[in-house]
């Protein structure tokens, strides 16, 4: 556990002492305080033009309005700010021979894997630590928003982040070119955020595609050719259809799993993908 | 202390170490010398867990490499061909970071990261960060960061490659300072080095070891004379050829710049030299000089290298 701490910490150094941590969170701040910026004005002119009808006034909500919305911003962000922390992690490693003092030394290879994680990691909370500015700018006003729906879409751009983390981690460990890394990172997490898209046109079902597989057998074993499609299997993979709940205030464990399930996935492919590059030297 | 036996480890198709075995006893320092490309490196890198052999046992302490990594690394401490830094760090945080992933207990993190910079001669740089470091004093770094630890085998990957000559003699000096305690292993293509700083050498030439011997064997090899130069004051044409006649003589041939010098190459024993005067004076062709060549340490080693038997 002191190994991956330290790890990590040498990691969040860093970032720190470096000019990399404040540009990435300066830019961020900057996108996501302009979105939210506009949401807010274009609700306090809302409010003025229909305060005065009660009716009107009761549909107007500053957690529908200004903070639902900037959940789905941020995610967007960090789509193309993410593969930007995870590129370096383990190929600038590679590159720099750093990897050889971390991989002679007496901690094991997932140690290494998990503190590096959780180093980015840490990058990553402070990103979305400082937009919990803007709640607080609201709380300081007349309107009163919800905190409760508030914290749980925090916690699940928070949960995507770290997905789009481990993702980027494990392409960060195939390769010692730091641009490779990066690009790859936001060509894998591209594709998980549209998935959806690609789902619509999917309409086969699952059980029709196990049926070719096995060469009618599905079939004459009366297994049913209906329920779900293919595309219903994509869309539950896909990045941000599992963000939706969690954007809307709902706390449910399927999301939760989900996101935990692709950190995990991907830490444990890193260490083995890792483990593998000792023998290929 | 280390012992290797029959280590292979191939890349596509072409052996980078072909079976290769020996053993270092505790606190000797073993000078591992070959032209590039010879294996050295990967050799280090098997016997420090970086990479997994092909075929073939490395052991620790005991401690198989491929078993127990985790026991094996405890006890190495290894500086790379490229000192393993992270630029952007200061001096002391680093060492104290490596101190911490080499398992140095937390209470005596402090203490074993002074005594590092302060046998690498590091105390002036210590609050500096690394990047903007001489060459010189990262290798030192380097170094600082393989002894944190204490180990009991202590792997150098050419420590000294890149080093002016007076920064050269310093991590010399330094390496010397670790002998007793440690088991050094240091790998050099500088023959030089090996003289300084060893007491045993193991020369590796194509993934095999073409010798593995103490330094004053290595020496004495050089000694048994096997070529004489001979000089003549009338050296009539077709010479050698008539001395290549006398029995024992194997190869013959003129000094170019030198009127009269020639080189010859002998089967190595008393007497063929004495037919050789013996001659010489029989035939009138004056001579003024006869001595043997002694070869230095650098010629047998090259000799080795181009597998000739020395």
């Amino acid at each position: 556990m002191r190994n991956i701490l330290a790890i990590a910490w040498r990691e969040i150094r860093t970032y720190f002492t470096s000019p990399l941590a404040y540009v990435i969170i300066g830019i961020f701040l900057a996108l996501s305080g302009y979105i939210f910026w506009a949401h807010l004005v274009r609700f306090s002119e809302l409010c003025l033009r229909f305060g005065s009808n009660p009716y009107f006034l009761n549909q107007l909500n500053v957690n529908d309005m200004v903070i639902r919305p900037l959940f789905g911003s941020l995610g967007i962000i960090f789509l193309f700010m993410i593969p930007a922390v995870s590129m370096r992690l383990l190929a600038e490693e590679r590159k720099t021979g750093t990897a050889e003092l971390l991989f002679t030394s007496p901690v094991t290879t997932a140690q290494v894997v998990l503190g590096k994680y959780l180093g980015a990691a840490f990058l990553l909370l402070a990103m979305i630590g400082v937009t919990l500015a803007y709640p607080v700018v609201i709380m300081t006003s007349n309107a009163s928003p919800d905190m409760k729906p508030t914290l749980v879409g925090y916690l699940g751009v928070f949960l995507m982040g770290l997905s789009f983390l481990g993702v980027g981690l494990l392409i960060s460990s195939m390769t010692e070119n730091q641009i490779i890394a990066g690009v790859g990172a936001f060509g894998a997490s591209l594709g998980l955020w549209i998935l959806p898209w690609i789902a619509e046109s999917a309409t086969v079902t699952l059980a029709s595609l196990m049926n070719s597989v096995t060469f009618g057998l599905w079939e004459k074993l009366h297994l049913g050719l209906g329920g779900p499609t293919l595309g219903d299997l994509l869309n539950k993979m896909s990045f941000v259809d599992h963000l939706k709940d969690f954007q809307k205030g709902i706390f449910d464990t399927e999301h939760l799993v989900f996101y935990l399930s692709v950190v995990f996935l991907s830490l444990f492919l890193t260490q083995r993908v890792v483990d593998s590059q000792r023998w290929r030297g | 202390m280390i012992d290797v036996n029959g280590l292979r480890k191939v890349y596509g198709d072409r052996p980078a170490v072909d079976g290769i075995t020996f053993s270092v006893g505790r606190g000797e320092i073993l000078g591992f010398l070959g032209p590039n490309g010879a294996g050295k490196t990967t050799t280090m890198r098997i016997l420090t867990g970086f990479v997994a052999p092909t075929a073939g046992t490395a052991q620790v302490a005991g401690f198989d490499v491929q078993e127990n990594p985790i026991e094996v690394k405890r006890r190495i401490g290894y500086l790379p061909e490229h000192p393993p830094l992270y630029r952007e760090m200061i001096v002391r945080p680093f060492l104290r970071f490596a101190a911490t992933v080499r398992r140095v207990p937390s209470k005596d993190v402090a203490s074993r990261v002074d005594r590092a910079i302060e046998r690498c001669g590091l105390q002036q740089v210590a609050g500096r960060v690394i990047g903007n470091l001489s060459k010189g004093y990262q290798q030192r770094v380097g170094l600082a960061q393989a002894i944190l630890h204490e180990p009991d085998v202590l792997i150098l990957d050419e420590p000294t490659v890149g080093l002016d000559p007076s920064q050269i003699r310093e991590v010399r000096q330094l390496i010397k300072s670790f002998a007793g305690a440690h088991t050094v292993i240091l790998s050099t293509h500088m023959l030089a080095e090996v003289t300084v700083t060893c007491n045993r050498v193991l020369i590796i030439n194509e993934g095999r070891i073409a010798a593995d011997e103490t330094l004053e064997a290595l020496e004495a090899r050089g000694g048994r004379t096997r070529r004489l130069v001979l000089r003549l004051a009338r050296p009539a044409d077709g010479i050698e050829e008539q001395m290549r006649a006398i029995p024992g003589v194997l190869d013959v041939k003129r000094e170019d710049g030198q009127a009269g010098v020639f080189q010859v190459e002998t089967e190595g024993t008393p007497e063929v030299s004495e037919r050789i005067a013996e001659r010489a004076v029989a035939q009138g062709w004056g001579l003024l000089e006869m001595r043997g060549i002694t070869l230095n340490l650098e010629d047998t080693y090259i000799r080795i290298i181009q597998g000739e038997a020395a």
